[in-house]
């Protein structure tokens, strides 16, 4: 898989149609501004050719253009890990469960492959349609020092690639709802509790 | 029941909130008995830490009696009376296990927003932004302790509150200053600042063998408490160049360690690179002025340790890389990780090697909070520590 490519192929489309535009209303009417516009729109076309925008590239988003589940054409990739202090069969146990998986999505979850103590993973369906897949790896830490648990997530954002760019900027994307997953599950693992504030008093209003 | 709540820089607000009640199977609710407003607080108080938001309530150095408890908590009971790190830790994770308590990484329900300034999230702390959990703080009624079973300390009853209370944080932190300066027979310790946690790092220097021990400040009575309650040599450095006079005192080497017990929200006198860092800061181009900093590591003698007690938060400019490679000096730092020095420190105070309270210049009732931080930040009437109660 390419790794450099953060461009969905709707993406790539806009990019390509407002990357001529521009340069086409550069060329209907050369000015020192409109030509600049048309340097913009060549970067534009420039970006859906090699399938990667320079600004997403701190964001950590990354396109699979052949994901291995046959019913999404495309997906963007999630990977996530955590280092958690317990044995792996404790960890395996405990992500066994069904509502401990971390899913992104609400709807059905059908668990396709669970190799006892190594690997669970699943699909989120709605209906017929594919919501997201995603997988779990267990894996002993070195030196005695717990479990690592390597987390795969793929998914199809609403928006595209600018789509999933905002929701990282603000906050609310699925890579934050599977990195909070894991590190909730790994404070009921090792503390028996997750860590929370809701419900104490403010002198908000 | 009442308590101290942030509503913007420079606007604190006590006010009437609802009481905190039991969230998790390990919490405990405590009853305020005595409570301080730390030389952090004021980081808070002038704006200076992101992350706060419009009611919160403050507070890290607190102590009471246990009024409820959560069916997980098996070590304490009702009535007990008790002193509370202020690092929230779970005792269970990775750092916790290596005592590194203020690491904890299970008690922050707000990691992501340390991680996006930090790197990684530290522990979670009481009434210090949602940075670091947004947690209710301390200065209050009534508290909710998380993890109560692993962090407070049940007092003997011989001892006062303001024997104790100071063991929730800065006498703990200036201990750890004074501990990550690895000090060796002969050694001189320099100590930056002599807020109560600069005080207690030149006692606790003391305690674990410093030959010498120089205080820098600005203030008479400060310097005068290093120099007559703890026989500190002094520099006034609105009189001194603290470079020159360290040279001086030192034999032309240096001190050995430097402890930085000021922080980001350091002054100098007259000084070209405080003006830069003011305006910078003013520009919100640089988040801390490290004055102190640059200062200690620039005058420790060549192959020594900077122990940083004083609070940072973001970024800084003209860090002193050079002096610190070539010179081969280590930077040892950290929230404190109070849980670990409790009970040793305890001790000490029960068998009267130290009495925290010599610090203490201010009573005052948690009603007169907000006087008491404009006291406090503005040094009047030769403000040192401020201890509260409700």
């Amino acid at each position: 898989m390419p790794r450099k490519q953060n461009l969905m192929r709707a993406d790539r489309l806009g990019y390509v149609v407002g990357g001529i535009a521009l340069i086409v209303w550069a060329l209907r009417r050369p000015t020192l501004l409109r030509t600049g516009v048309g340097g913009l729109g060549g970067w534009l076309l420039y970006q859906a050719y090699t399938g990667s925008n320079p600004m997403f590239r701190p964001l950590g988003i990354r396109v699979n253009p052949q994901p291995a589940d046959p019913d999404v054409a495309e997906t963007i990739v999630l990977d996530e890990a955590i280092t958690i202090s317990r044995p792996r069969s404790d960890v395996y146990a405990f992500w066994r469960r069904p509502e401990h998986l971390p899913t992104i999505t609400e709807g059905d979850v059908e668990v396709t492959r669970d190799v006892e103590g190594e690997q669970i993973a699943w699909r989120a369906m709605r209906g017929a349609r594919m919501l997201h897949f995603g997988a779990l790896e267990f894996r002993d830490a070195p030196g005695g020092r717990g479990t690592i648990v390597a987390a795969r997530l793929e998914y199809q954002p609403a928006g595209g690639s600018l789509g999933d760019a905002l929701a990282r900027i603000s906050g609310r994307s699925p890579q934050r709802l599977l990195v909070d997953h894991l590190r909730r599950g790994r404070a009921i693992l090792e503390a028996g509790e997750a860590p929370t504030t809701s419900g104490q008093p403010t002198g908000r209003r | 029941m009442r308590a101290v709540c942030w509503h913007d820089k420079l606007d604190l607000r006590v006010e009437s909130v609802p009481e905190p009640r039991i969230l998790n199977p390990r919490d405990a609710i405590v009853r305020v008995s005595a409570t301080a407003i730390c030389g952090s607080d004021l980081h808070l108080y002038g704006g200076f830490v992101p992350g706060m938001v419009k009611g919160d309530i403050l507070g890290h150095e607190f102590m009471g009696e246990v009024v409820d408890l959560g069916p997980g908590v098996k070590n304490l009971s009702i009535g007990e009376r008790v002193v509370v790190p202020f690092p929230i830790a779970c005792g269970n994770c990775f750092f916790c296990r290596k005592a590194m308590f203020s690491l904890c990484e299970n008690s922050n329900p707000n990691a992501a927003m340390a991680e996006k300034l930090w790197g990684y999230s530290p522990c979670g702390i009481y009434g210090y932004s949602h940075l670091l959990g947004g947690y209710a703080g301390g200065q209050a009624e009534y508290v909710r302790v998380p993890f109560a079973d692993v962090g407070p300390l049940k007092v003997p009853a011989a001892l006062s509150d303001e024997q104790v209370l100071f063991l929730s944080d800065i006498l703990p932190t200036g201990y750890m200053a004074a501990e990550n300066c690895s000090i060796q027979p002969g050694d001189t310790v320099a100590v930056w600042g002599c807020g109560p946690v600069g005080l207690f790092a030149i006692a606790s220097a003391q305690l674990l063998g410093a030959e010498r021990v120089i205080a820098i400040d600005r203030f008479p009575e400060r310097l005068r408490l290093a120099a007559t309650k703890l026989g500190a040599d002094t520099i006034d450095y609105t009189e001194d160049n603290v470079t020159e006079a360290l040279k001086e005192l030192t034999g032309g080497r240096g001190p050995d360690a430097c402890i930085d017990a000021v922080g980001m929200e350091a002054h100098a006198h007259h000084s070209l690179a405080y003006a830069y860092d003011r305006m910078k800061q003013a520009m919100l181009l640089e988040s801390d002025r490290p004055v102190a900093l640059r200062e200690a590591i620039m005058t420790c003698r060549s192959g020594g340790t900077i122990s940083v007690a004083g609070v940072y938060g973001g970024m800084i400019d003209k860090f002193p890389a050079g002096a610190l490679m070539n010179r081969s000096l280590t930077i040892r730092t950290g929230q404190t990780h109070v849980q670990r020095y409790m009970r040793p420190l305890l001790a000490r105070i029960e068998k009267g090697e130290i009495d925290p309270s010599f610090i203490i210049t201010h009573r005052m009732k948690l009603e007169n909070a907000p006087l008491a931080y404009r006291m406090f930040r503005d040094k009047q009437d030769d403000c040192i520590k401020v201890v509260l109660t409700p």
